[in-house]
């Protein structure tokens, strides 16, 4: 058993303050009345150990010090609920679900709905009886359990108090299933099969304090669950809020001559009943650069557009100057991603496909094309520049350097060098490694026939559904030929727009990435295309040639060339190796949401400063893209490099809810068929008074203690 | 002690001596346990042989003896001188002393008043059977007031009106002192006091004791130190040297100042006999009459 400590320091403090003060009264006795009599002498004789000669003695006499002093320790000791966590059947289960999403920043009930939201919170939960359990759940667009269950209330106020402002959206359906998790046997709270179900399954009462911004509950869920719904704010609060804001490159003849033009697109919306007339600034790097007055009508979007020129980068706020109770909606941001070129190198004997395939304006906008013959591997500008990472992305076609460049690299037809198999760990790769005949053939000559048929019976499935087999080292297989592809992995974005049914391959050999990697592409003699990470970087090879060389000059090997689907692969695999990005505007998200952000393999590390200028470091995996999960806050995210004075990567993060925007409080929730109709305000609760009780009466003891020492009779 | 009732027409009168009271003293008289020598013919036997018609013995003539002594019926009969032998009858010396320090000007009627009653009945006691009466206070112990005679009842009444508790009084071992240095004769001393003395009264008692006078000790206690109508917290002040006593009155406080004073009382009472003292004790709110006629009869002070 543990003691579980029920009073907060201040009040044990004045608890134990009560027994000196009792003392002190004792001390501390009032004038004793004068009275004349003829001789103390016998007095003295009667009262000699009466008489108060020292402290002590006078203690040790006074009964009635004792019965005072004991009594009022046995209301101290009821004062503080004595009690050890034992195995006690508990009472009533509660469950608080308190929203904190961006709406309930609203300030129509002051000082916020959610200080109220807390506030009744506070009082549900002093309100409730001293056995009931219960658990604090805050909800925005994701649940977090503040609170498991408990009865001790001053840890369920502390998870009260916890719960901070978000400027997210609502979810409430993770919140429920964590409550009805709890609440109804065999039900797990998370998906992850983590059950973090610390009591037994009962019935409980779930008190869901919300704005009721929440859309629709799925009634399934509730099981046991008794919802008791508490609506927060005022339910007519008119609100303007951005529901979003764009900006877009003009594609116009006179816009390519001047490549500053940017339009930018808002549409906003009034909720409540009245039209109001506002303006919409727009800033530039926080200096004003437009303006337009905007009549919102009631319940209806409305558009506006800006026109800006000389805009080549940076960020752009959009702000209605209107006061309503969420200021939250009334800013929104975008950002005009940095202007930056990937750098690419082809090393190629000649093929006119690919060539024609980089030059493409997309890549020509976002990509620095860098064509070399095959001899230029061997020169010195070739191994410095590999070297040092000034690449981010090398085309090696129909042929092969001798060691793996500091770039992400692309193989077309031909087999990397040894080094690019990754690094060995454990023994048996080690002996493989060690063992000159495991060669790329003799290792495909004994895995080929199984991959082949692994592949032949899971033709419907994408290739990235085929098991990898414990693999740890790429290897290639013999050409062979002809060779039909009959699936292409649609996850990869490298190639999941890419239509391969229509073309023909003379010869290929089959590729297969170590288990870290993925085969993108599949043949009717095992993986064709594949990629894996290796280090920072990533290797993708590509079993087959375009045009190879031959005694004859080139010849073609595959019609790909010339499908449409090739472009549409180069630019990808330019995007998505080399880091490229194409876009003018910056991605927006909503807060809380995850942002994918591509960055180029040339910074290992990257820095991302948040709004309020908080800066977090991260490591660039393999992949180039990186998901960023931290968007909490709304604003300009910007992505920074080491050494670069301008960021490499801008994001934002806008509210853009037409549902977080709209304050008027719903006075119900709707399950389905039926609906769950607001709690009175007045939630009925027990209204504990022993606590005055208790005070009274150890103010009546002091005063009886008073006239006790007084003797106001005499 | 007897319960006595309270003299509710005394109470607030300080008359000492109403003319009832004085008529019935008149027929009583003081009693000495012991026959002293007087210095005038009074109205008491003496040890001296004398002429008053009291026969006392026989005893053989010797030459020069007064020829009217003898007995000449006994010559007659047996041949020879024979003288008789008369006692003398003297006059009795009673001295009063009244204590008069404030510790007895408390009760209602107050002990000094009780006290001053006292000596008056017995003052005028023995004015009437002509004894020699001194009346004095603990502070006047050394000038006290002798008077004999009916006549001069009104000087003794008058005398003890006048007196007043005295602040600061004298010891009463000092008082004691001083009047045995002036009053070396024998007879009866009426010692009125409460023996509230913080210093004691065995001394002065012995120097009593020791010139071999008839004491008597009548202890006036006023019914507020008999049973104390005291409650709460007090801070009890001495009136004599206000000496501060702080107390809290309670039950078992009340009961244990009972047996105090009540062994107070006894060990008085005990000393007093031990050494042949009349010990009288006597409430303050007793009346006067019944006091001297009954109380006092019955203790063998008067008769």
């Amino acid at each position: 058993m543990t003691w579980i400590n029920m009073l907060s320091p201040l009040q044990w403090a004045l608890l134990l303050a009560i027994p000196p003060a009792i003392l002190s009264l004792y001390f501390l006795k009032l004038k004793r009345h004068e009275s004349v009599v003829p001789s103390t002498m016998l007095w003295k004789r009667a009262i000699e150990d009466l008489h108060v000669n020292s402290l002590w003695q006078k203690l040790r006499k006074n009964l009635l010090l004792y019965l005072q002093l004991l009594f009022v320790g046995l209301l101290i000791l009821a004062c503080i609920r004595p009690g050890w966590s034992g195995m006690n059947r508990l009472g009533e289960r509660r469950i608080y679900i308190i929203d904190h999403s961006a709406s309930m920043q609203a300030s129509d009930s002051k000082p916020s709905r959610l200080e109220v939201a807390r506030e009744k919170a506070m009082k549900l939960i002093q309100d409730a009886a001293s056995n009931d359990s219960a658990m604090v759940i805050a909800t925005s667009d994701r649940a977090s359990v503040e609170q498991g269950f408990t009865n001790n209330r001053s840890l369920l106020e502390k998870a009260v108090e916890r719960i901070e402002p978000t400027a997210q959206l609502t979810d409430v359906s993770e919140a429920f299933r964590v409550a009805a998790g709890l609440a109804n046997p065999g039900r797990m709270s998370f998906e992850d099969n983590v059950d973090i179900q610390v009591a037994d399954a009962v019935p409980a009462t779930v008190y869901f304090l919300s704005d009721g911004a929440i859309g629709e509950l799925d009634e399934s869920e509730f099981g046991q669950l008794k919802i008791e719904y508490v609506p927060i704010g005022n339910p007519d609060t008119p609100n303007a809020g951005i529901l979003s804001f764009a900006i877009q490159r003009t594609e116009t003849q006179e816009a390519q001559a001047n490549p500053g033009s940017i339009s930018a697109f808002a549409r906003m919306i009034q909720h409540g009943s009245q039209a109001i007339e506002c303006t919409a600034s727009l800033y530039w790097n926080d200096s004003l650069v437009d303006a337009q007055k905007v009549q919102l009508q009631p319940e209806q979007e409305t558009g506006i557009q800006f026109e800006l020129q000389g805009i080549e980068s940076g960020t752009l706020k959009l702000q209605l100057d209107h006061s309503d109770a969420l200021p939250l909606d009334n800013v929104a941001y975008a950002a005009i991603r940095p202007d930056r070129q990937v750098s690419i190198l082809l090393v190629t004997a000649g093929n006119t496909a690919l060539e024609t395939a980089l030059r493409t304006q997309r890549i020509t906008q976002i990509a620095k094309v860098q064509i070399e013959p095959i001899s230029y591997l061997a020169s010195q500008d070739y191994q410095t520049n590999a070297s040092e990472s000034k690449y981010d992305l090398i085309l090696y076609d129909s042929c092969s350097p001798e060691k793996m460049p500091a770039a992400s690299t692309l193989f077309l037809g031909s087999v990397p060098p040894a080094d690019i198999q990754p690094a060995v760990r454990d023994s048996n790769s080690a002996d493989a490694k060690a063992d000159p005949s495991a060669s790329p053939e003799t290792t495909l000559s004994t895995n080929a026939p199984a991959n082949v048929a692994n592949a032949a019976e899971k033709t419907d499935s994408p290739p990235s559904a085929v098991a990898l087999e414990e693999n740890p080292k790429w290897t290639f297989g013999e050409l062979s030929g002809p060779v039909i592809v009959l699936d292409v992995n649609r996850s990869h974005p490298i190639s999941q727009y890419l239509e391969m049914a229509s073309v023909g391959i003379v010869e290929a050999r089959t590729v297969r990435p170590p288990s870290s990697g993925a085969i993108l592409m599949i043949s009717d003699n095992g993986p064709l295309f594949a990629i894996a990470p290796r280090g920072p970087y990533q290797d993708a090879v590509l079993g087959f040639d375009i045009v190879r060389p031959s005694a004859e000059g080139m010849e073609i090997n595959s019609d790909w060339g010339i499908k449409r689907s090739f472009p549409v692969f180069v630019l990808s695999a330019v995007e998505n190796l080399a880091g490229g990005i194409t876009e003018a505007s910056a991605a927006s998200v909503q807060p809380g949401l995850p942002v994918q952000l591509i960055l180029s393999n040339r910074f290992e590390k990257y820095q991302i400063v948040d709004p309020k200028g908080k800066i977090e470091t991260i490591q660039r995996s393999g992949d180039g893209r990186f998901l960023y999960t931290k968007t909490e806050q709304l604003g300009v995210y910007e992505v920074r490099a080491e050494g670069l004075e301008e960021p490499v990567e801008r994001f934002c993060v806008n509210l853009f809810s037409n549902r977080e925007s709209d304050l008027q409080v719903g006075l119900e929730l709707k399950t389905g068929a039926e609906s769950i109709a607001a709690t009175s305000n007045t939630i009925r609760a027990r209204q504990e008074t022993w606590r005055w009780l208790l005070l009274l009466a150890i103010g009546f003891l002091m005063f009886e203690w008073m006239v006790f020492n007084r003797r106001i009779f005499v | 002690m007897p319960q006595a009732s309270l003299d509710a027409s005394g109470s607030s009168d300080q008359t000492l001596l109403s003319p009832e009271m004085m008529a019935k003293l008149e027929r009583m008289e003081l009693v000495s346990r012991k026959i002293f020598r007087g210095r005038m013919k009074g109205e008491r036997r003496s040890k001296r042989k004398g002429q008053s018609v009291e026969f006392a013995d026989f005893r053989n003539y010797v030459a020069g003896d007064d020829l009217r002594f003898i007995d000449w019926n006994l010559f007659a009969r047996l041949d020879r001188l024979y003288l008789k032998i008369f006692l003398e009858e003297e006059d009795l010396h009673v001295y009063t002393l009244v204590d008069d320090s404030l510790s007895m000007d408390f009760g209602m009627p107050s002990k000094f008043l009780t006290a001053k009653r006292i000596a008056a009945a017995l003052g005028y006691i023995g004015l009437c059977r002509g004894d020699r009466v001194s009346v004095s206070t603990f502070s006047k112990a050394s000038a006290p007031l002798v008077v004999r005679g009916r006549s001069s009842s009104h000087r003794l009444i008058g005398q003890l009106q006048s007196a007043q508790c005295q602040n600061p009084a004298p010891s009463m071992e000092e008082s004691v002192r001083h009047f045995c240095l002036r009053n070396t004769g024998k007879g009866i001393v009426i010692l009125i006091t409460d023996l509230m003395n913080k210093t004691g009264y065995e001394t002065a008692l012995k120097m009593l004791v020791a010139r071999e006078m008839d004491i008597y000790l009548i202890h006036v206690l006023s019914p507020e130190e008999l049973e104390p109508n005291l409650t709460g917290d007090l801070k009890l002040m001495d009136a004599e040297d206000f000496d501060m006593r702080e107390v809290s009155i309670s039950a078992s406080l009340l009961q244990r100042y009972r047996l105090t004073l009540n062994a107070f009382i006894d060990s008085a009472r005990s000393f007093c006999n031990r050494r042949s003292i009349g010990y009288v004790s006597v409430r303050s709110d007793q009346a006067i009459d019944p006091l001297i006629n009954d109380y006092l009869r019955s203790r063998g002070l008067v008769r």
